[in-house]
């Protein structure tokens, strides 16, 4: 009971100096603020590159093969650019050969695209449009959902039939005033029927599949296609990530030899997963969460500095009060204590309160970018240790000066 | 060697020495004071007499340099500071010149201050505090801060909070120091219906009136004891 004693005299002293024991509380305010906002933003970061942006661009679990790499981590090596100039084109002989052969696989597509500078329906136009000719089972890989009408069916590649799925920013523009299904557009200097209209997806990445147009390879393979044959991509999608680490080695070794690579001869094609993207944001990563402590321990030991003081100061301006209590029979642990809980409390209302603005600060970060960003329950409850011990290392220097009064003397101070 | 039952007090040849810079003070030179049961004792003299300082050592503030105290049977001048404030918390109620009651706290609280020292149950704490305002004669200003009371009322608050723990003993220093004289006759009427109760006091004061109040009156003068007077009983308690 004199330990709730203790928080209640700290409340009291908060609550009478509203103003005070922010500009006193500050630096544990601005501290745990720091570390809370900090590491939510980081993990939101995490979440959103892991999540959203390393799959959005590779796949879950998904191998994507090129001739060359597309994307750099790290450094720009233009030796390696220059090298990789010259790898060989991938063809549909080597898609279907990693069809046949590498185990595991779960879904399995090609594609080719290229950019076309319009598209249009009567005087409707939509410009600079991705034009992907997709394999088999290249929506359901990619994750594409249809919106409206169909996907393409074997007929389609049967046949080689000029039909398209249209991303939703180009349904739009085109089909302002009526259903795009089975309406005809030309595409370049083809004309080719709107079978279905892909969701929209929105965000960072989603925009460029908006504007996109699928249709299937064997039309793309005769319309478009500058070398006939030639896959752009082959993406094979694994069910877990042991499956696709084994894959991976198939993938290569079939590659290999068929481009009748010798041992020791690098690679002329390029394996990409969302793997290599992730490496790369773990070591940024980890620099950040590196730095976190040096910058949060400095502003908690400020502000420690400034809770001893207030606490000085505090000790001073109570000496009275700390006699009457030594006359009527306080211990001098008793006043230890009592002044140990009232910087711990303050100090832990002070964390709280960083709990509640990095709370909040995480929430704009969140409202005002796509990052997934939450506030991590560790770090609340780090927040919240490392300010009561602030509070109880800072106040141990004031709350022994208190104990130590002579109480004859203490009485008697004016 | 444990005094008898009936005496509250009991000093031998108390010394008190200050060392003021290179100067030792001796501020008592040796009392021998004997304080039984239910008696009414004003200790008066001269400032620089030893008036506070016998207070203070009988109400276990300080320690003595030489000499021994036994404080309801019990020999207080070799204990240490824990022992001593527990004396403090349950043998002695002090009651101040100037109140000295903390200002942010209600009269409530203010008389509980001693039970959450001594780890009296919360609810009982309250029961017992309210019990001891209302013997003060201030059941309805419980939940009133001191700035809200009258000096009156704020003596009154600091004598439930003296004797909430039932101590053994009362130490009054010039409790009417700071009171006009209507308070104060206020205040003494108090006093001496608590000794009719069989209340111990020991009261400092310099005021003959105020003094007249007691049944005994002691004369310090130079640290130690001039003059020790027994007034008839039938005169002390008129």
């Amino acid at each position: 009971m004199k330990f709730w004693e203790g928080i209640w005299l700290a409340l009291l002293q908060l609550r009478a100096q509203k103003l005070k024991s922010f500009f006193t509380l500050l630096g544990v305010i601005i501290g745990v603020t720091f570390l809370i906002s900090v590491i939510a933003i980081v993990q939101g970061m995490n979440r959103f590159v892991r999540e959203d942006f390393a799959t959005a661009i590779f796949g879950v679990n998904t191998l994507q093969i090129h001739r060359r790499e597309t994307v750099q981590v790290g450094r720009e090596d233009v030796e390696k650019r220059r090298r990789q100039a010259r790898n060989p084109f991938l063809y549909r002989a080597d898609a279907d050969a990693l069809r046949a052969t590498v185990p595991g696989v779960w879904r399995f597509g090609y594609n080719s695209d290229a950019f076309l500078p319009e598209v249009r329906r009567g005087e409707f136009r939509r410009r600079n449009v991705r034009v992907v000719g997709g394999s088999e089972g290249y929506l359901d890989l990619q994750g594409w959902d249809i919106a409206d009408g169909r996907a393409f069916n074997p007929l389609d590649y049967a046949y080689g039939l000029r039909v398209a799925v249209i991303g939703s920013a180009i349904a739009e523009r085109l089909f302002p005033d009526r259903s795009p299904i089975g309406e005809r557009i030309r595409v370049g200097p083809h004309t080719y029927t709107v079978v279905g209209t892909l969701k929209k997806q929105g965000g960072l990445l989603g925009n460029i599949r908006d504007a996109s147009i699928v249709i299937p390879f064997p039309a793309y393979r005769g319309d478009f296609a500058v070398r006939r044959d030639v896959v752009d991509e082959i993406a094979i999608k694994f069910r877990n990530t042991r499956e696709m680490d084994a894959g991976r080695l198939e993938v290569e070794a079939v590659l290999r030899q068929r481009h009748r690579l010798r041992p020791g001869v690098e690679n002329d094609f390029a394996i990409e997963s969302a793997t290599q993207l992730l490496d790369a944001w773990q070591k940024i990563n980890r620099i950040l969460m590196a730095a976190l402590p040096g910058l949060v321990s400095i502003s908690l030991v400020v502000g420690g500095i400034v809770i001893m003081n207030i606490m000085l100061v505090s000790v001073l301006e109570r000496t009275r009060e700390i006699g009457i209590r030594m006359a009527i029979g306080a211990r001098r642990r008793d006043i230890l204590l009592q002044f140990l809980i009232e910087s711990a409390t303050l100090s832990v209302m002070g964390a709280a309160a960083g709990v509640v603005f990095g709370a909040l600060l995480a929430q704009v970060v969140r409202a005002a970018t796509p990052l997934p960003v939450s506030v991590a329950p560790w770090s609340v409850a780090v927040g919240v240790v490392l300010g009561l011990l602030v509070g109880l290392f800072f106040g141990a220097y004031p709350a022994s000066r208190a104990a130590r009064l002579d109480p004859i003397v203490a009485l008697r101070y004016e | 060697m444990t005094p008898p039952n009936d005496k509250i007090i009991l000093t031998e040849a108390l010394t008190k020495d200050y060392e003021l810079g290179a100067e030792t003070v001796h501020a008592l030179r040796g009392v021998d004071l004997v304080v039984e049961r239910n008696e009414y004792v004003a200790i008066m003299g001269p400032s620089g007499s030893g008036k506070s300082t016998l207070l203070n050592l009988i109400g276990c503030l300080d320690t003595p340099t030489g000499g021994r105290y036994w404080l309801n049977r019990q020999e207080v001048s070799r204990l240490d500071d824990a022992e001593l404030a527990r004396i403090r918390n349950r043998e002695v109620g002090f009651v101040f010149q100037t109140f000295n009651l903390l200002p942010r706290a209600t009269a409530l609280h203010n008389v509980e201050l001693p039970l959450i020292y001594a780890g009296v149950p919360a609810k009982e704490r309250r029961e017992r505090s309210a019990v001891a305002l209302e013997a003060v004669g201030l059941a309805d200003r419980m939940h009133h801060r001191p700035n809200e009371l009258s000096g009156g009322e704020r003596q009154r608050v600091a004598t439930a909070r003296a004797l909430v723990n039932n101590p053994s003993i009362l130490l009054a220093d010039e409790p009417t120091g700071n009171l006009d004289s209507t308070t104060s006759a206020e205040i003494m009427g108090l006093f001496d219906e608590l000794h009719a109760k069989g209340q111990t006091i020991l009261l400092v004061t310099h005021e003959r009136d105020i003094a007249a109040h007691a049944h005994r009156a002691i004369q310090l003068r130079d640290g130690r004891i001039e003059r020790d007077e027994r007034r008839a009983l039938a005169e002390a308690i008129r």
